[in-house]
């Protein structure tokens, strides 16, 4: 059905004009005139869909583990009127390491969908080019105590910046779209994974073992702080991409095509690009470089939700599914020993990848 | 930024016999250094002493027990190794494909933990299985590569291999976490050093290494006129598939023995085939014939700085080799035109 921005204007203060064909609008009269406001419906099903899936995810997570706790029981105790043993094991020890896979997950995920669209290139995600391993190698050296003690979501947050000024750097010139790009993000991650290593095997065998798991992406050893300032970041970075949601889809096309549909293209792709390094250094200071979730959520939000535009709330929250489905496998599987979840994303998006390579090629984003 | 160009020799015609015969020389000097120095109590002055006839038992021991092994086994993986990278390049068209990036590497040591945690324990063991899980990383790499066009662009087949070896070190350290007895067995193995390796291990890897050696004299004619095209190369008398297979069956022999040996190094069949290139022009077989030198030398060379960075610890020699490679990567990909083999 045709639709213009007069069949909106006419449609001001009465509901007579059908919504776009797919789409539900909200019209309410206010004291400065009429507004509405455009759903998608598919967007808004899939976004619910999810949601829902997380909530079951997080709800059989609570209560599987070493100690197994009813379903029925984890609500009792999540809403405090349980017995106390299955309230302490939900809420001490299972309920903040839920909300670290989540947000870690959610963050991973926003990350990469920002930067694959930023970059026009669905394998340009943090994890790839070489964003992680920048943020790890960093981190490692404050956990490991080399020289400055500064507190590793701040070494985090450094580190991310610097591999991704290293890699667009390098980048410069040759564009972000194409395997080039990817390539080079490569290397840039091979050094830093390389300088991880140098550190660990400086220190004594006891702090390396400690820093171990947190270096293939774990939840089980989260410094303390880092979550909390994830939380934030996440709802703020959240919060200001939906407010990007419509420039980014713009961002999709040629620069030509979105300047002139009003986005300043250059300031925007500064502002995404500061974003996904900003959450891709929070999330790395509490999980660890678990970049395959950046690849993954997108790419499950984009098989679900429609081509209209950049489905940033549902990578979001299938990020975050990804992240708790991981981690529940990945402390239950083999249990008692807990795969780290970096393995358990990693054993997964590999072979997901590589499909993705060998799919004949159509557009990126 | 300069980029070393391939293909277009800088090097005057006369010069590849001075240039071979410098490198030789640099390679018995390395080799003597790597003799010298050590990240232990026995510096260059009581080594260089007990090499000039001086009696000093434990120099004798650390010299001739520790180094001397470890010096061999240097020399005999970065041949394998640069011969092994020059080889894949060739018959994959591709100056990106090295066997680490393309996960034979990596799929030598998964076949090599899967073993020790079904059971086994010999260290000759090893070898053939390392072999095998090699072999098997080739081949899955080389059809991915001939599948719908991925190998056509140089650099889309290395990111299917940075998948496919992402893939298989995840399976890896999933092993090892699930077997702790194969994890104790392998932990300092698979990260790859030269460290701690016997005469012995060199030994029994010997027999395959000179399989692989008469295999590569056999096949360099054939894969210099592949270089030239199929078509030309049925015309020469050739068969195209059986080159190709023999090329992955050495491939398989080299990288999976020197993976049994050191434990996986990246980067190594990168670089040492790309300096070697410069040196000798697109000639494949002068390439392997510089490749023999120059493998050694930077193995050598990244080993000995592997044990004085951090003395009195040691450095992962793949650490190092990462180090050095990523650079070089970057430069091939940032060339402005991709080189095409």
């Amino acid at each position: 059905m045709p639709f213009s921005p007069e069949d909106q204007f006419r449609a001001d203060g009465n509901n007579n004009v059908p919504p776009p064909q797919g789409y539900w609008r909200f019209a309410w009269r206010s004291g400065n005139g009429a507004n509405s406001l455009l759903f998608e419906q598919r967007a808004v099903v899939v976004n619910l869909g999810l949601f829902g899936a997380l909530l079951l995810a997080s709800v059989i997570y609570l209560s599987l583990g070493s100690v197994k706790v009813a379903p029925t029981a984890v609500l009792q105790a999540l809403f405090g009127n349980a017995d106390i043993m299955a309230s302490f094991v939900v809420q001490e020890l299972r309920l903040p390491r839920l909300a670290a896979a989540a947000s870690t997950g959610a963050a991973f995920a926003l990350a990469g969908i920002l930067m694959q669209t930023l970059a026009r290139n669905r394998l340009a995600t943090p994890g790839i080019i070489g964003i992680d391993n920048g943020a790890t190698a960093f981190a490692v050296a404050s956990i490991v105590g080399l020289g400055v003690s500064i507190a590793p979501p701040a070494m985090a947050l450094a580190g991310a910046t610097t591999a991704a000024v290293l890699t667009f750097g390098l980048a410069a010139g040759n564009g972000t779209q194409g395997y080039r790009f990817i390539v080079a993000g490569i290397g840039v991650g091979a050094v830093f994974g390389a300088i991880t290593q140098l550190m660990l095997a400086r220190v004594a065998i006891d702090t390396a073992n400690a820093a171990y798991p947190w270096t293939v992406g774990s939840l089980s050893a989260r410094p303390s702080g880092a979550l909390q300032l994830l939380m934030l970041g996440l709802v703020l970075g959240l919060a200001t991409a939906m407010a990007l949601a419509r420039s980014l889809t713009l961002l999709r096309f040629k620069d030509a095509t979105a300047s002139g549909l009003g986005v300043n293209v250059k300031r925007r792709r500064l502002e995404v690009l500061l974003l996904s390094v900003a959450l891709t250094g929070l999330a790395v200071a509490v999980a660890g470089p678990v970049g395959m979730v950046g690849l993954i959520g997108p790419e499950i939000a984009r098989s679900l939700a429609s081509s209209r535009s950049v489905p940033v709330l549902a990578a979001t929250l299938a990020g975050a599914l990804v992240m708790v489905l991981a981690d529940l496998a990945g402390r239950t599987l083999l249990a008692p020993i807990e795969i780290p979840v970096g393995i358990v994303t990693a054993v997964v998006g590999g072979p997901w990848l590589l499909w993705i390579l060998m799919r004949p090629q159509r557009s990126f984003t | 930024m300069t980029v070393p160009r391939f293909a277009t020799p800088n090097v005057r015609r006369a010069t590849p016999r001075t240039l071979m015969l410098l490198l030789l020389t640099a390679l018995v000097a390395v080799s003597l250094v790597s003799l010298l120095i050590g990240a232990g109590s026995v510096g260059p002055g009581r080594a260089l002493a007990l090499l000039s006839g001086a009696q000093d038992s434990e120099a004798r021991f650390i010299v001739w027990e520790l180094r001397a092994p470890r010096t061999l086994i240097g020399i005999v993986v970065g041949m394998a190794l640069g011969v092994a990278g020059a080889l894949l390049q060739a018959v994959a068209r591709n100056p990106l494909a090295e066997p680490g990036l393309l996960g034979v590497s990596a799929g030598a040591a998964f076949a090599v933990a899967l073993a020790l945690v079904l059971g086994a324990s010999a260290a000759t063991l090893r070898i053939s299985v390392a072999q095998l899980g090699a072999l098997v990383g080739c081949v899955c790499v080389l059809s991915v590569a001939r599948f719908r066009g991925v190998g056509n662009d140089p650099v889309r087949l290395v990111l299917a291999g940075a998948a496919f070896s992402g893939l298989l070190a995840s399976l890896t350290s999933l092993i090892l976490l699930y077997d702790q007895r194969a994890a104790d067995e392998i932990r300092f193995w698979v990260i790859g050093s030269l460290a701690g390796r016997r005469l012995d291990d060199l030994l029994a890897v010997l027999p395959s290494m000179l399989v692989a050696s008469v295999m590569v004299a056999l096949i360099a004619r054939p894969l210099a006129a592949l270089a030239l095209g199929e078509r030309v190369a049925s015309g020469l008398g050739h068969h195209p598939n059986l080159i190709r297979w023999l090329v992955i069956a050495c491939v398989a022999l080299l990288v999976g023995a020197a993976t049994a040996i050191a434990g996986p190094i990246a980067f190594v069949g990168l670089v040492v085939p790309f300096v070697a290139r410069a040196f000798a022009g697109p000639d494949i077989r002068r390439t392997l014939w510089f490749c023999l030198p120059i493998g050694p030398l930077i193995v050598l060379a990244a080993d000995i700085i592997s044990r004085v960075v951090v003395a009195p610890s040691e450095l992962p020699l793949g650490v190092l080799t990462a180090l050095c490679g990523a650079p070089v990567l970057i430069a091939v990909v940032r060339a402005r035109r991709l080189p095409m083999l």
